[in-house]
């Protein structure tokens, strides 16, 4: 009698067991994440999707810092004193990258991940609500024409090297990435057809931004771009127009003292300043500032592995240049532009666009100049800031106010090539100057060819 | 499926014996000294149904047939004895069984003959286990199974150890083992949130257990199905013994040095090697055109290397006169630090209940400065008997440890990273008399790096682990030799990582006013085994046994972390004191495993035995498509022992041969591999985001792994020796792999399974009575050869850390360098042999100063080919002595900080080792060590140059014991009283020039990056003594 009742009692647990086993014992969802066929479904979604585009964007590996320095550090000469164990900079210092340069590599992957974000935003564009739908598609083609001329000019030859249409750029990806398939094995695109999408996304997306947007991508920052790129590019003409649409946009105004265009020195998160055209956003949570890095002191939160050379800042700056200033002294002397490890990054300064349309000016010599400023008056805006009189506008005196005013922000290794200005003893345009495709990348999509040199 | 199952019950249970009685048998069992033995049973010979057991004192009483001619008594342990029925009383002596062939072993849900087993598995019990002062288990366990590579990251305490049973089963799955304590598959791992892994097995005294199957081949392992192909470790610990309640009482007390140091440079060797290497940069600026002469640039250099000599000398000039002699090295490593343990346990109980109830304080510090580790468990494992059929029961272990952790081997406030500070810097600066770095003064700057003294005083990284693991179990004998087992069990761990670096850490946080850190892990784990067991005899020769069940785990896990900065002053280190929240985020991810598992097993005539077993497993890990998996395993012995022809042979008493073959599978990945996911992790300037976080693979199913075993067990001489030999191949196929894929994607990697592996190898495990009588010296010996080689990875190199390689034709982890070289004779460049292949398959031997033109070559495996152990036991009257060695072979130690301490200073102002003042110094110079130039990076890039042979041999435990008489402890009334001395990695035979070769660099350890070492501490020298009391 017992033993019939546990027999009972046996078989219903084996049946509870049996029955529980249906699919929902399997059936775990996860909680932190959302599957990718739920994500891009409501306005809200895109929108919060392309927030996401500008941390990837941001990353210290991207806009956040490290390819400008890195660029910068490729191009120096006697400025910057290193003194970091990282082993990415010191290849980087001594102009002799490896192929398996992870920083390198950290440059293309992010590059390609806030494409790839971009690109899920453009994708599901028709998603987002009519008034709000231009903003979010010309912020995306911002985010991803500014990536692919970062990319392009990092990781092949320089646009005035030769000729663009038949070296090899980066691969060109603009749908986002749902599966891994065949068609994931992007080979090169040449470098004229990867400018040529830059240019599309930029000007797209300066015809669809809003002129002021916040600390996001305004039609300026994409203008401001176009002026960057049309630049290295060489075609003057573009350049000086796109600079000239930003100033005359007339929402930026430079600082009225030069260390005030930068994060004030400390670790209290900042807003952007009236210059900034557009700057990747720190704040104690989210954005890292790449540049702090290793350019602040220890005492400014950073690894104070990159030094400025004290002899450097004495034959470079004159005594009443107000830049002179920008500097601090920390046991060594560092730059004050990054001296706050939640300072916001600024990608492109007011400054940046009067110098550039000003070098277009000097260039064209048109018969009246873009903007109707003459290069002398737009070279004083910039220096009459560091207080310093201005009386003659010549290409050098531009390009050398583009060395003064610049300085640190990612310029050099640009500017050198495009001007065909050896670094050192070594050619403008040579080989270990372009970045390496990252070996790793190699290993893993056999259609890509390796640079020169490497 | 459910009808079948219940059918399939039913039929079982009808099974029922009925048979006439009609006399009454009675007497007692003892052992050879008059002693009883309770729980033995007595059974009629040809009808072992009808049977009873001893009581208590030993008695039994037993209703059997009247033509009964014979009983069977047999008792666990002891020879079973057959007596002839005269009378109605029989009384009998058993003898112990002498051999550890019979004993009884257990297995995956149940327990077998060892003689019975046809599959292959270590065991290794308590004695082997107990008293060493170790913080986990693995670390007792290491070269005492054959096949089982344990090896420890490094000498921080409760930290990683990487266990592999017959070589890595996987390339980026986990290759870790399943454990299994009392039947439960319970939470393992790494729950560190720092990226050294520390281990929740930690949580599990080892004197609590009573011995640790390792189940290697797959009739053994397939009844664990898709967790399997790594192995299975069974835990099994004490259980209650019927009998009068004796407590034991143990403690161990013991002293810890590291078990090598490592020479630097001294000051004026610094001095010394960092003048030239600005000598050999300048000279290098010249040579580039950035000097007119080299004369100025030596100047400019020199300049610049005697100021930083001063900054670095505390801002004076001692270094000239090499005044301060700093040895950091030293410095790192604590004054003898102390480990205590004390255990005190209870077992007893009647024929109804038994209990065992164990508790453990331990006591341990580190080597490392800094390092400590506390733990307090106990445990309570129960048994009644309900009924004459009935048995439930409990086990209960619970447990705190406190951990006290160090940074991970790669950060600054690693104490032993300490090694890269300057000799010629004070540990006191002499201007504010605070440790070398410490603010207020030059601490942004000097010395070279964050100083981790100052983190030893001004923070903390405390994990705490509350630890539960419950089971509920019930045993109901249904019928003769039918069994219904159902057990429930919650295994519960929470830790808390607490974290607070001071004020004065600033250098090394970058937060002026303090950061906490709280970090809350929250696991919980269920699961349920329901299952029939039935055992029969066919026939008068065949024996059958059979298993049927089904099994659900559940386990989830939160986490939440917070962080907070800006601190009022270091004596507030709670977040609510915290005026800056930097990091808020919780986290919870899940698995489950529904599962149904067979096996049969069939003897015929105690010679032939055959086996077969299938799991199905079903996980929530995979996709709809693959969602489950049948894992079916054979075997097939044969006892040749007990035919005929050697049944008589006075020198072979066991032969046995085994083949077994099947398939297990490995689903050691993230939860949610297989899908698509987008992440809210995307936030940016104080807006929400989303992005991409995963890319999909719907396809994705188990890894699986078929393994051939043939094995051969054995005794000879009346199995004074024994052993036991095993040939295995395992194949795994469609691995579980972390795949590469074009970064253009917007993804780095996708899980899919592609690829090939196998591990064939040979295990041989000998255990020998040298010496018997009143000297007594036995040996146990394990040794092993793994060969583990890739064979298919679909074209893909994986090579993370550009040291070690998974890739196609080569063992897992190779190491894929550039070769060195040496330096060039004429001008001190380090260079590198090009190794590039031309057409016709010629390798070009050239060498050039260019790293990047050098091809990479597969410079070795850092997983060791041979392992082995070894220990010898003696006792001579009321000594006993052992000695365990134990090492490894056939692999080799990448010095991953080479390219910082071994750099010739060309790399930096970090200190160097002292072989690198063999530097090249002027043309002719033949050596190894490249001319010094500073942040000339010569030679420091990953190359052979920082490659050893990792082998070594190493006097593992050294234990030597005095047990008192019972004529001593009559007197003193106790039933025991042992103490003993036990020295742990005492001596170590090695080529490797580092601290230790039983190394892997913490932060950095996967299955493919292994054999790195970067400022790893070595294992302790642990000397202790300790004492056994049994009252």
């Amino acid at each position: 009698m017992k033993k019939t009742y546990i027999y009972k009692l046996i078989f219903a647990s084996m049946l509870l067991s049996a029955a529980s086993s249906c699919k929902k014992a399997l059936e775990i969802n996860p909680v932190d994440t959302i599957e990718q066929s739920q994500a891009l479904l409501t306005s809200k979604d895109v929108e919060v999707a392309l927030v996401g585009s500008y941390s990837a964007f941001g990353s210290r590996n991207f806009y956040g810092g490290r390819p400008f320095l890195m660029a910068d550090f490729l191009a120096n000469t006697n400025a910057i004193e290193w003194y970091g164990t990282y082993e990415e900079l010191t290849q980087t210092i001594n102009k002799s990258l490896l192929k398996t340069n992870t920083f390198v590599d950290n440059v293309w992957a992010d590059g390609y991940t806030a494409i790839n974000d971009a690109n899920n935003v453009i994708a599901a564009i028709a998603k987002v609500d009519a008034a709000k739908k231009n903003k979010v598609e010309g912020e995306a083609k911002f985010i991803r024409g500014a990536s692919y001329f970062e990319l392009v000019r990092l990781f092949s030859k320089a646009y005035n090297d030769g000729s663009p249409a038949t070296n090899l750029g980066v691969p060109i990806v603009l749908t986002p990435t749902t599966a891994i398939t065949d068609a994931s094995y992007v080979s090169r695109a040449t470098v004229a057809a990867v400018y040529t999408q830059a240019i599309t996304d930029l000007t797209d997306a300066e015809a669809k931004l809003p002129a002021t947007n916040g600390f996001f991508a305004t039609k300026s920052s994409a203008a401001g771009m176009l002026a960057r790129l049309y630049l290295q590019m060489g075609n003057y003409a573009a350049a000086a127009a796109a600079a000239n649409r930003v100033i005359t946009s007339n929402n930026y105004s430079l600082n009225a003292a030069f260390i005030d265009a930068f994060p004030a020195m400390g670790s209290t998160p900042g807003v952007n300043s009236s210059e900034d055209i557009f700057a990747m956003q720190v704040t104690t949570l989210t954005g890292f500032n790449g540049f702090n890095e290793f350019y602040g002191s220890s005492t400014y939160g950073g690894r104070g592995d990159a030094v400025i050379s004290q002899a450097w800042i004495t034959s470079t700056y004159a005594a009443n240049d107000d830049r002179i200033n920008a500097f601090y002294d920390d046991g060594d002397m560092f730059t004050s532009k990054y001296a706050n490890v939640y300072g916001n990054v600024p990608v492109m300064r007011l400054s940046e666009m009067y110098l550039i349309r000003a070098e277009a000016n000097v260039r064209l010599a048109p018969a009246a100049p873009v903007g109707g400023r003459t290069p002398l008056q737009d070279l004083a805006v910039v220096r009459s800031r560091a207080g310093l009189t201005t009386t003659t506008a010549t290409l050098a005196d531009i390009l050398n106010e583009r060395k003064l005013e610049l300085a640190f922000e990612g310029f050099a290794l640009h500017d050198a090539k495009r001007t065909q200005t050896n670094i050192g003893s070594i050619a403008w345009n040579a080989n270990n100057l372009v970045f390496p495709i990252p070996q790793r990348e190699m290993d893993a999509n056999k259609n890509l060819v390796q640079n020169a040199g490497y | 499926m459910k009808k079948l199952l219940l059918s399939f019950f039913l039929s079982f249970c009808v099974i029922s014996f009925v048979f006439a009685q009609d006399k009454v048998i009675s007497g007692k069992i003892t052992t050879p000294i008059a002693e009883p033995i309770p729980g033995a049973s007595i059974s009629v010979k040809g009808s072992p149904a009808i049977g009873t057991q001893t009581d208590a004192s030993g008695v039994y009483k037993l209703s059997v047939p009247a033509n009964t001619k014979i009983l069977v008594i047999s008792f666990i342990g002891y020879k079973s004895k057959e007596v002839a029925v005269s009378g109605s009383t029989i009384n009998a002596s058993l003898e112990e069984e002498n051999t550890t062939l019979t004993d009884v072993v257990v297995v995956g849900y149940g327990t077998q003959s060892k003689r019975d087993l046809k599959g292959s598995q270590s065991s290794v019990s308590a004695k082997d286990l107990e008293n060493l002062p170790v913080t986990s288990f693995e670390q007792a366990l290491q070269g005492k199974a054959a096949g089982v590579l344990i090896s420890a990251q490094n000498g921080k305490l409760g930290q990683g150890i990487t266990v592999r049973v017959r070589g890595a089963a996987s390339v980026t799955a986990g290759s870790e083992p399943l454990y299994i304590v009392d039947g439960i598959p319970i939470t393992s791992g790494d729950l560190s949130s720092t990226s050294a892994p520390t281990s929740a097995l930690a949580d599990i005294n080892t004197n609590d257990i009573e011995s640790i199957e390792v189940l290697k081949d797959a009739s053994a392992s397939a009844i664990y199905g898709a967790r399997a192909s790594n192995g299975v470790v069974l835990i099994t610990t004490k259980q209650g013994k019927v009998g009068k309640t004796t407590i034991n009482f143990s403690a161990l007390g013991g002293i810890s040095t590291p078990s090598n140091h490592r020479e630097f440079l001294d000051a004026q060797q610094y001095v010394q090697i960092l003048r030239r290497a600005g000598d050999g940069a300048a000279n290098q600026d010249f040579l580039n055109g950035d000097y007119a002469t080299l004369a100025a640039a030596k100047a400019a250099y020199s300049a610049s290397v005697e100021s930083r000599l001063t900054r670095y000398s505390a801002g004076n000039t001692d270094y000239q006169t090499y005044k301060i002699n700093s040895n950091w090295e030293a410095a790192s490593f604590q004054n003898n630090p102390v480990t205590q343990q004390y255990d005190l346990n209870l077992t007893g109980g009647n024929e109804k209940t038994k209990f065992y109830i164990g508790g453990q304080a331990l006591d341990q510090q580190g080597i490392i400065v800094g390092n400590s580790y506390k733990r307090y468990s106990g445990r309570l494992n129960l048994t009644n008997k309900v009924t004459d059929f009935i048995e439930v029961g409990v086990n209960l272990n619970f447990s705190n440890s406190i951990n006290n952790r160090l940074s991970n081997d790669n950060a600054f406030s690693s104490p032993l990273q300490s090694v890269a500070l300057s000799p010629i810097t004070p540990f006191i600066d002499p201007r504010s008399g605070l440790i070398s770095g410490t603010l207020p003064g030059a601490a942004s700057n000097y010395p070279v790096y964050y100083n981790p003294f100052i983190g030893i005083d001004n923070s903390s990284y405390k994990a705490t682990v509350y630890r539960t693991i419950g089971k509920a179990f019930a045993n109901v004998n249904l019928a003769k030799g039918l069994k219904f087992s159902t057990e429930f069990s919650i295994d519960n761990l929470n830790q808390n990582e607490e974290a607070y670096y001071g004020a004065l850490t600033f250098r090394n946080t970058g937060t002026s006013n303090g950061d906490g850190l709280n970090i809350s892990t929250f696991v919980i784990n269920t699961n349920t085994n329901n299952f029939f067991s039935y055992n029969t005899n066919i026939g008068d020769k065949g024996k059958f046994d059979a298993i049927l069940g089904t099994s659900y785990q559940k386990s989830t896990t939160k986490y939440s972390t917070i962080e907070g900065q800006d601190f009022p002053s270091d004596s507030y280190i709670k977040l609510g004191s915290a005026a800056t929240k930097v990091t808020a985020t919780s986290n919870e991810s899940a698995f489950s495993f529904l599962s149904y598992f067979f096996r049969a097993n069939y003897k015929y005539n105690d010679r032939y035995l055959v086996g077969f077993s299938v799991r199905a497993d079903g996980s929530s890990r995979f996709g709809a498509n693959n969602k489950y998996g049948y894992f079916p395993a054979g075997s097939l012995a044969w006892i040749a022992s007990e035919e005929d022809f050697l049944k008589t042979s006075e020198t072979i008493s066991l032969l046995k041969v085994r083949a077994s073959y099947g398939l297990t599978g490995n689903a050691q990945i993230g939860n949610y591999s297989a899908r698509g996911l987008f992440s809210g992790t995307g936030a940016y300037g104080g807006s929400a985001g989303q992005i991409p976080s995963q890319i999909a693979n719907p396809d994705l199913t188990w890894e699986k792994t078929t393994q051939l075993d043939l094995g051969l067990d054995f005794g000879i001489l009346k199995n004074r020796i024994t052993g036991t030999f095993d040939y295995y191949q395992k194949k795994t196929t469609e691995l579980l792999l972390n795949v590469p894929i074009p970064q253009t994607t917007g993804f780095s990697i996708k899980t899919q399974n592609l690829g090939k592996l196998t591990n064939t190898g040979y295990e041989l495990g000998i255990n020998t009575e040298n010496f018997v009588g009143a000297f007594k010296w036995s040996t146990a010996l394990t040794a092993s050869i793994n060969n583990n080689k890739i064979t298919d990875l679909g074209g893909q190199v994986l090579n993370t850390n550009e040291i070690n390689a998974a890739i196609a034709g080569q063992p897992i982890g190779v190491f894929y360098l550039p070769e060195y070289a040496g330096v060039n004779p004429a001008n001190g460049d380090a260079i590198y042999y090009l190794n590039t292949v031309d057409a016709n398959g010629n390798v070009n031997r050239t060498t050039t100063n260019d790293i990047n033109q050098a091809q990479r070559i597969f410079a070795g495996n850092p997983n060791p080919k041979y392992i082995f152990g070894i220990n010898n036991s003696f006792t001579y009257k009321n000594f006993d002595l052992s000695v365990f060695l134990q090492g490894v072979s056939g692999n080799k130690i990448f010095n991953a900080g080479g390219q910082y301490m071994s750099a010739s200073a060309s790399n930096g102002y970090d200190n160097q080792t002292a072989d690198q003042m063999a530097y090249w110094d002027k043309p002719g110079d033949i050596t190894l060590v490249p001319e010094p130039r500073l942040f000339y990076a010569n030679g420091v890039g990953n190359s052979t140059r920082y490659l050893s042979d990792g082998k070594y041999i190493r006097l593992k435990t050294l234990t030597l014991g005095y047990t008192f008489t019972p004529e001593v402890l009559s007197k003193i009334k106790l039933s025991k009283l042992r103490i003993f001395a036990t020295a742990q990695n005492l001596a170590t035979i090695t080529g490797y020039k580092g601290w230790d070769p039983e190394v892997n660099a913490d932060y950095q350890s996967t299955n493919i990056n292994q054999g790195v070492d970067f400022y790893s501490a070595p294992q302790p020298r642990v000397i202790s003594f300790g004492i056994n009391i049994g009252l």
